[in-house]
């Protein structure tokens, strides 16, 4: 279940069409998936249990007489905090059945994060700013030049990070794929196998003879190397044009992939190789890892059987960076991607999600300063990911060293996610997580890809512009210089310059700490 | 004819580079190969011959090739195989035949720990004896045991059986103990006989899974 009381229902009695004539209209009660509304003996629409009501929303978007409100409640929030009617109903539930909360989405309420950063323009005592609306800007990300056959080429600096093909539904999948080819970036199988289109969709192309290219420029498809190897074998590793080696995620770091039954369907059952229903919980370790070295024999085998032509990349959850990341480097990986607090998930236990690994904004200092430590910063290229909203977040990771970031929350968000957290149940009415055809039928893959490309476009270019009002012209250059924090707490996690006091904390030395 | 490769002193890539080319046109024998992980990775047919002892991960993602290992193998042998065979005169270190979706894995010696870990589909054949977490998460396929296991035999088995002739420490989650069928003990005598082991087949014992669905979607949950 997912969070309990957090909403309240009105419904507005002089506009609903049902108030006025019972029996006329009862969408809500139809498409509500938590059976919030119901009819009455008299055809009646009431409100029969708001509490079940997780905030999708879809309710409102389909009374056609705008008659229905979704409030958090939010204020109690405020005036009862802690013991809030939500946390006061979880101890309810686990005391009626023994059972913990699960749920999607990734941590909620304030962490350390971005907003308390600002991006530092240019003026006169710094290189003059550049011209966003007349000028070029290099956003271009090139991972594996030196080591692979066939290096990846990003036309952004962006990507979409794991999520799989069970979490999400299929037409989810596609969608991603013919967004990341609209936009000349990176999507990822996560751990469920891969779709058979989704190769050359994200290459571009319509048909899997690749005869025609339909979208423009193409993107990449990276393989995901799991700790469950779900649907792998040598054909699923060399289907696309990376592999990445997944050892954690932010949402639930030292723990595996949650699929609950609910999202078994045959289709999904048949890829994964386990029963329709059962659940599929992931390892939380690659049991063919016993040692650290087994992970450079793992890159080393991955290069192997693709032939030494694919960039291998490493997924990291948030807990030592700097170890972590040294690590995943000496293994010699092409890219790492470091998955912070904030990072989402179609399933995991609430307490963990809530509360367990690193923010990402204290990720990204040690990351850099590992790779710095090995003369590999801006050569194995380092992706930061963990509830990543927009160009402005995607800045400031980049300007404290990140060579690129992933949107995965984000972009569930642009294929029309409400934030209701209970991806896991597979009752998305918006189509994204949910195996359910009453649901998925709803998602047009193309439609829905369109608006993922509107969206990284739009984002590419937020960079761009706080890239050259700062006084650059390619991504690359961007520093910490261009940042500074707004308040003691950020600088004293960060290292960057406090504003007023223009520079770093007193334990900060040289950009490390003391 | 037979391709003779010696490995001694060499790297992954050269090595494996000439095993693709040569494996191609006839069965490959390597030497000397003991320190390379990764070998024979990905192959879709073929035989090779590890003369001696094998490296860690022999014949990872294997489908399709019959892979021969005179001595003994290391860790992870057949790691992710999906089709083929591959065969360990000798004893398999740790996490024997894990995450196979298909194929047949022959150990003639004995199994380290965490073999036939989340075994999909293929059967896995070990002479010996077995460590500790045989068969873990085991959603198919099965795992054949002439010696003794250690603790925690098929813990939280999903799908597949384990037939065990000796002893266990102690058995995992989720699984039972069942008699052996008639057509149950024809198939693993026939299974024993084609891989030149001696053996009963009523001498065995089945290990199931009581559930498939044991963790947070139950039966009645349908």
């Amino acid at each position: 279940m997912a969070t309990v009381g957090a909403f309240c229902v009105t419904l507005d009695r002089e506009r609903c069409i049902n108030s006025r004539m019972p029996g006329k209209c009862a969408a809500c009660v139809e498409v509500c998936p938590y059976e919030v509304f119901s009819l009455n003996g008299h055809n009646e629409v009431v409100i029969q249990n708001y509490n079940t009501c997780v905030g999708c929303r879809i309710c409102a978007e389909f009374c056609p007489e705008n008659a229905i409100r979704i409030n958090p409640a939010e204020s109690e929030m405020v005036s009862r905090y802690p013991w809030t009617f939500g946390t006061m109903e979880e101890i309810h539930h686990k005391a009626l059945t023994g059972e913990y909360l699960l749920r999607g989405f990734g941590t909620m309420g304030p962490t350390p994060h971005f907003d308390n950063i600002v991006v530092v323009p240019s003026q006169l005592a710094s290189p003059a700013p550049r011209d966003k609306y007349r000028e070029e800007c290099n956003m271009e990300v090139v991972i594996g030049e030196e080591t692979c056959e066939k290096p990846i080429r990003l036309q952004y600096p962006l990507i979409f990070p794991a999520m799989s093909y069970g979490a999400l539904s299929k037409e989810a999948k596609l969608a991603l794929a013919i967004g990341a080819a609209k936009t000349g970036i990176m999507t990822n199988t996560g751990e469920g196998g891969v779709v058979e289109e989704e190769p050359y969709y994200a290459n571009g192309f319509e048909r899997p003879n690749r005869s025609r290219k339909r979208w423009h420029p193409g993107g990449y498809l990276a393989i995901q190397w799991s700790t469950g190897r779900w649907g792998v074998s040598v054909d699923y590793v060399n289907a696309g044009d990376a592999v990445e080696i997944k050892i954690g995620q932010g949402a639930k770091p030292g723990m595996g992939g949650h699929l609950l039954g609910e999202k078994v369907t045959e289709d999904v059952a048949r890829i994964r190789g386990i029963p329709v229903g059962s659940d599929a919980l992931s390892p939380c370790r690659h049991y063919d890892v016993l040692a650290p070295e087994d992970v450079k024999k793992q890159v080393d085998l991955l290069r192997d059987v693709t032939n030494y032509e694919k960039p291998i990349l490493m997924k990291l959850g948030p807990s030592r960076p700097y170890d972590d990341v040294k690590m995943a480097a000496l293994a010699g990986v092409d890219a790492i991607s470091i998955d912070g607090l904030a990072g989402g998930t179609g399933c995991s236990p609430d307490v963990v999600t809530q509360g367990v690994g690193i923010p990402t904004i204290a990720c990204i200092g040690p990351a850099v300063r590992a790779l710095k430590d090995l003369g590999l910063h801006r050569k194995v290229k380092l992706f930061a990911l963990g509830g990543m909203r927009n160009g402005l977040d995607a800045f400031k990771a980049m300007a404290m060293g990140a060579d690129g970031v992933g949107f995965g929350t984000a972009a569930e968000i642009a294929m029309g996610c409400r934030g209701c957290m209970a991806c896991h149940q597979g009752n998305c009415p918006y189509g994204i997580t949910s195996q359910n055809p009453k649901m998925t039928e709803r998602l047009d893959p193309e439609e829905i890809g369109q608006r993922l490309a509107n969206f990284i476009k739009a984002t590419a270019e937020e960079v761009k512009i706080l890239t050259m009002l700062s006084g650059h012209s390619d991504i690359q250059e961007l520093s910490e210089e261009d940042l500074r924090a707004l308040d003691v707490n950020t600088a004293a996690i960060t290292g960057l310059k406090l504003v007023g006091y223009e520079r770093a904390l007193p334990w900060w030395e040289n950009g490390r700490p003391s | 004819m037979t391709h003779v490769l010696d490995a001694k002193g060499a790297e992954l890539r050269p090595v494996s580079t000439q095993l693709r080319s040569m494996v191609q046109q006839d069965s490959v024998v390597v030497k000397n190969a003991a320190h390379l992980h990764g070998l024979c990775g990905g192959l879709k047919s073929g035989e090779v011959t590890i003369q001696g002892d094998s490296g860690d991960y022999l014949a990872v993602l294997n489908d399709g090739a019959v892979i021969r290992v005179t001595g003994s193998a290391g860790m992870y042998v057949a790691d992710n195989m999906t089709e083929g065979k591959v065969l360990v005169e000798g004893d398999a270190d740790y996490g024997a035949g894990q995450y196979c979706y298909g194929g047949t894995v022959v150990i003639k010696g004995s199994a380290g720990d965490f073999a036939g870990t989340m075994n999909k589909g293929a059967t896995i054949i070990v002479g010996g004896d077995v460590g500790d977490e045989v068969g873990t998460y085991m959603v198919g396929g099965d795992v054949v045991i002439a010696g003794d296991a250690g603790r925690n035999l098929g813990n939280y088995l999903i799908r597949g059986n384990i037939y065990i002739k000796g002893d266990w420490a102690s058995l995992g989650h989720n699984c039972k103990v069942e008699n052996l069928a008639a057509e149950d003990s024809q198939r693993l005598e026939g299974l024993l006989a084609e891989h030149g082991m001696a053996g009963n087949g009523k001498d065995y014992r089945k290990i199931t899974p009581v559930s498939d669905k044991p963790f947070y979607s139950h039966e009645e949950a349908e």
